[in-house]
C-alpha cells in the first residue's frame, strides 16, 4: 500500500480524498493555488504545496507543477478527484512515464472513452445499445427520408460540425422532414460554414441513469447499481438519488451488465461510471463513460456500504477487488443535493465572497461532504460547488423528509446558495412521485423565486437584529462602509497579478 | 432604544426595551414580546408566541444576517444604494445607462469601443466568475460613451463597466 498520496484537486472533493487517506493510514499532500492558501483541503492535509497563481491553467491544470510537487514530497500516487486533470489522458500518461501511480484508469482506456465518437462506435460494436442514428453525414435529402423511416420518428437533425443547439431540429413526422432539413442545413451553414447534417433518434423526456463500476487490474469487475441524475439545470446535475424509481430488477440487471461490458471492451480499470439515457418505454442507450470518481458517488456508498475512494486507492495499489457481484445489494434510499455558491433567484449568478457563518445539518443518516467553514472566502476562480448534502433512509419517503429537514437546518450566511431552491425541488409533487426526467427543472422551476417570508417571521427577524445591535460588545468599532470594504475579497488579494501573463 | 435597518432597500424602524428579563419590541403601533438568550456569539435561543426558535446571527460590515426557521434575513445599517463606489465615473447622474458587473468576477472581453454605435441587445462585455461566463447586453440602441475597464480586470459586483448614450 502507498505511504503518501498527492491530491491534485481542491474544495470538497480534495477534502473527501484526504479523509480516505487518513482513514487508511496514508499521508496526504494537498496542492493549492494562491487563491486557496486558507482552503479547507490545505488545512486538512498532512503537507501542502503551493503550485501557482489563482487561474486553474497556471495551477490545478499545470501538469509540470503537479509532477514537481509529487517529486518534492515523495508521494507515490496521485488522486485527481473530479474535474481539472481527472480525465486528461496526457496527464495519466505523463504520470505513467514518471513511474507515479495515477489513481484512475490507464491512459489508453481514458483516451478511448474520452473520444465520444470512438466510444460510441466501440460500444455499438460490442452490442451495447446506442442512440439509433446515421453512421455518417447525409448525402441527400432522399437518403435522410429513408434513414428517418428506419430509425423511426421522432428524429433529431443534428449539425455534424454542431454544438450549442445550432442546426438542431426535432422532426415528428415525414411531412415535416424536408422543410426541417432545409432549415437545419441553412442554420448549420451560417453557424459553422458547413451544412453537413445527420439524423439521430429523438429521445423524448429521457431519464439520466448511470451505473457505477469498479474494475481491478486483475480483470475482476463489479457494478454498484445505478444513480438517477435526471434533475439537471443546463446539463448540470443538481439532485441525484439511488435507487432510481424507474428501474425494474430485470432492467437494472441488464443495464448493470451492459455497464460492465462497456468498461471491459474499453480495457478500463479503477472506478468508472457508464451513463445511459432511459426513454419512456424503458429502452436504454449508452451515452458516455465518466472516467473518474463522480461528484455524486456518496449516494452509492450509502446504499452499498462501500467506500469508493478506499476501493480506488486499493485498486491503484494493485490489490484485487474484495467484492463479488452476488454480495452487492442496494439497501434503503440515498439522495444528494449539490450546494452551489449561486443565487437561484437571480438566474443562478455566481455568488463569491465571505461565508460569515456556517452551520451544517446533522442527525441520523445525514452526511455533508464540505469544502467550507465559517470565515471562508469563496474565490471567483473555480467551480461554484461548496458542499454536498447526502442523506440515507430506509425508504424513499423518509429519505426525502430527511433531506427537506436537513436543507432547512443548513445555515450558510454571507453569500447566496442554492439551498432554498433545492428545498423547493425536493418538495415538488413530481419529485415525490418519482416523475423525474431531464425536463424537470425547465418545466417546474422556470424563473424560480423564493416564496415571500411571512409577516410574523419577518418581524421577529427584525426584532432579533435589534437585539443583536443592543448586545454589540462594548468598545466594538462602529460598523461603517469602511469596515465592509475591508472584508471585500478584493482587499485581500495581496500580491496577485491582475491581468498578468497567462 | 430605537434602531433603523434596511431590508430590500426599505427602511424599517424598531424600538426595543427590556422588561423583567423579556424584551419588548415596537414596530409602528404594534408591540410584541420575546424571551431571548444569547447562547454564544452567533447563537440565540428565542421564545416567541409560545414557540421556541434556534436562531443564528452574524454580521459582516454593516450587514446583519439572521437565520430563522430555515430562512436567512439580511438587514443593513445603511441603504444599499449609498454603498456604490466610484460614483465619479457613474453615468447615472447624466441619466445615461451604465452597464455594471452583475457579480464579482473577471472581465473576459469588452466587445465594443468608445464612440461605437451599438444595437439594443448587442453584447457589450463578458464577465466570468466560477467558470460561468455572463454576457452583458446593451439595454438600448445608442453610442458607447465611456469604457471604465479592460479585459483581464478583476471587478467587484456593481462596478461600472461602460456608459452608453442612448440614440435620441
Amino acid at each position: 500500500m502507498f505511504k503518501k498520496i498527492l491530491v491534485a484537486n481542491r474544495g470538497e472533493i480534495a477534502v473527501r480524498v484526504i479523509r480516505a487517506c487518513r482513514e487508511m493510514g496514508i499521508a496526504s499532500v494537498a496542492v493549492y493555488s494562491e487563491a486557496d492558501r486558507s482552503s479547507l483541503h490545505v488545512q486538512m492535509a498532512d503537507e501542502a504545496v503551493l503550485i501557482g497563481p489563482p487561474p486553474a491553467v497556471e495551477s490545478y491544470l499545470a501538469v509540470d507543477r503537479i509532477v514537481e510537487a509529487v517529486r518534492a514530497t515523495g508521494a507515490e500516487a496521485v488522486h485527481p478527484g473530479y474535474g481539472f486533470l481527472a480525465e486528461n489522458p496526457a496527464f495519466a500518461r505523463r504520470l505513467e512515464e514518471e513511474g507515479i501511480v495515477f489513481i484512475g484508469p490507464n491512459s489508453r482506456a481514458l483516451a478511448l472513452v474520452g473520444d465520444k465518437v470512438q466510444a460510441r462506435q466501440t460500444m455499438s460494436e460490442a452490442g451495447i445499445p446506442v442512440i439509433p442514428g446515421m453512421k455518417s453525414v447525409a448525402a441527400s435529402i432522399d437518403q435522410c427520408a429513408r434513414e428517418a423511416l428506419r430509425i423511426g420518428y421522432p428524429v433529431m437533425i443534428k449539425a455534424s460540425a454542431g454544438g450549442g443547439g445550432k442546426g438542431m431540429r426535432i422532426v415528428g413526422s415525414e411531412e415535416e422532414l424536408r422543410p426541417a432539413l432545409e432549415a437545419g442545413m441553412r442554420e448549420a451553414k451560417s453557424a459553422f460554414g458547413d451544412d453537413s447534417i445527420y439524423l439521430e433518434k429523438y429521445i423524448e423526456e429521457p431519464r439520466h441513469v448511470e451505473f457505477q463500476v469498479l474494475a481491478d487490474n486483475q480483470g475482476n469487475i463489479v457494478h454498484l447499481f445505478e444513480r438517477e441524475c435526471s434533475i439537471q439545470r443546463r446539463h448540470q446535475k443538481i439532485v441525484e438519488e439511488t435507487p432510481s424509481t424507474a428501474l425494474t430488477p430485470e432492467l437494472r440487471k441488464a443495464m448493470g451488465e451492459a455497464a460492465k461490458k462497456a468498461l471491459q471492451v474499453a480495457g478500463y480499470n479503477n472506478a468508472g461510471t457508464v451513463e445511459f439515457l432511459l426513454d419512456r418505454n424503458r429502452n436504454f442507450y449508452f451515452l458516455e463513460v465518466n472516467a473518474r470518481l463522480q461528484v455524486e458517488h456518496p449516494i452509492t456508498e450509502l446504499v452499498c456500504g462501500i467506500d469508493l475512494v478506499h476501493e480506488q486507492i486499493r485498486i491503484a495499489a494493485g490489490e484485487a477487488l474484495g467484492i463479488k457481484q452476488k454480495d452487492l445489494n442496494q439497501r434503503g434510499q440515498a439522495i444528494e443535493c449539490r450546494i452551489y455558491a449561486e443565487d437561484p433567484a437571480a438566474g443562478f449568478l455566481p455568488s463569491s465572497g465571505k461565508i460569515v457563518f456556517l452551520k451544517e445539518p446533522q442527525g441520523p443518516g445525514v452526511r455533508v461532504d464540505s469544502g467550507i467553514y465559517s470565515g471562508y472566502e469563496v474565490p471567483i476562480y473555480y467551480d461554484p460547488i461548496l458542499a454536498k448534502l447526502i442523506v440515507w433512509a430506509p425508504t424513499r419517503r423518509l429519505a426525502i423528509a430527511r433531506m427537506r429537514a436537513a436543507l432547512e437546518d443548513y445555515v450558510i450566511m454571507g453569500i447566496q446558495t442554492t439551498i432554498p431552491f433545492l428545498r423547493d425541488v425536493v418538495s415538488h409533487p413530481s419529485f415525490l412521485s418519482g416523475e423525474t426526467t431531464t425536463n424537470f427543472i425547465p418545466r417546474h422551476f422556470e424563473n424560480w423565486q423564493e416564496n415571500r417570508a411571512g409577516d410574523e417571521a419577518l418581524q421577529l427577524a427584525l426584532a432579533l437584529a435589534a437585539f443583536y445591535e443592543l448586545n454589540r460588545p462594548p468598545g466594538a468599532p462602529p460598523p461603517t462602509i469602511r469596515a465592509r470594504d475591508l472584508s471585500s475579497p478584493w482587499k485581500t488579494l495581496g500580491a496577485w497579478r491582475i491581468g498578468g501573463k497567462a | 432604544m430605537e434602531f433603523e435597518f434596511f431590508s430590500n432597500r426599505q427602511a424599517c424602524r424598531i424600538s426595543v426595551d427590556k422588561k423583567d428579563g423579556r424584551f419588548v419590541f415596537r414596530v409602528r403601533e404594534a408591540a410584541f414580546e420575546a424571551e431571548i438568550r444569547l447562547v454564544s456569539a452567533n447563537h440565540l435561543y428565542v421564545l416567541f408566541g409560545g414557540r421556541t426558535y434556534r436562531v443564528f446571527v452574524a454580521e459582516d460590515g454593516d450587514r446583519i444576517y439572521i437565520s430563522l426557521a430555515g430562512r436567512t434575513y439580511v438587514f443593513e445599517r445603511q441603504r444599499q444604494e449609498e454603498k456604490r463606489f466610484d460614483r465619479a465615473e457613474d453615468g447615472d447622474e447624466r441619466g445615461n445607462p451604465v452597464i455594471r458587473a452583475p457579480m464579482p468576477g473577471k472581465v473576459i472581453k469588452i466587445c465594443a469601443s468608445e464612440g461605437e454605435n451599438v444595437r439594443k441587445n448587442q453584447t457589450l462585455a463578458i464577465v466570468e466568475a466560477m467558470k460561468m461566463e455572463n454576457e452583458l447586453k446593451s439595454p438600448v440602441a445608442g453610442t458607447v460613451k465611456r469604457i471604465f475597464v479592460s479585459a483581464g480586470d478583476l471587478v467587484d459586483s456593481e462596478k461600472a463597466l461602460l456608459e452608453l448614450e442612448p440614440k435620441p
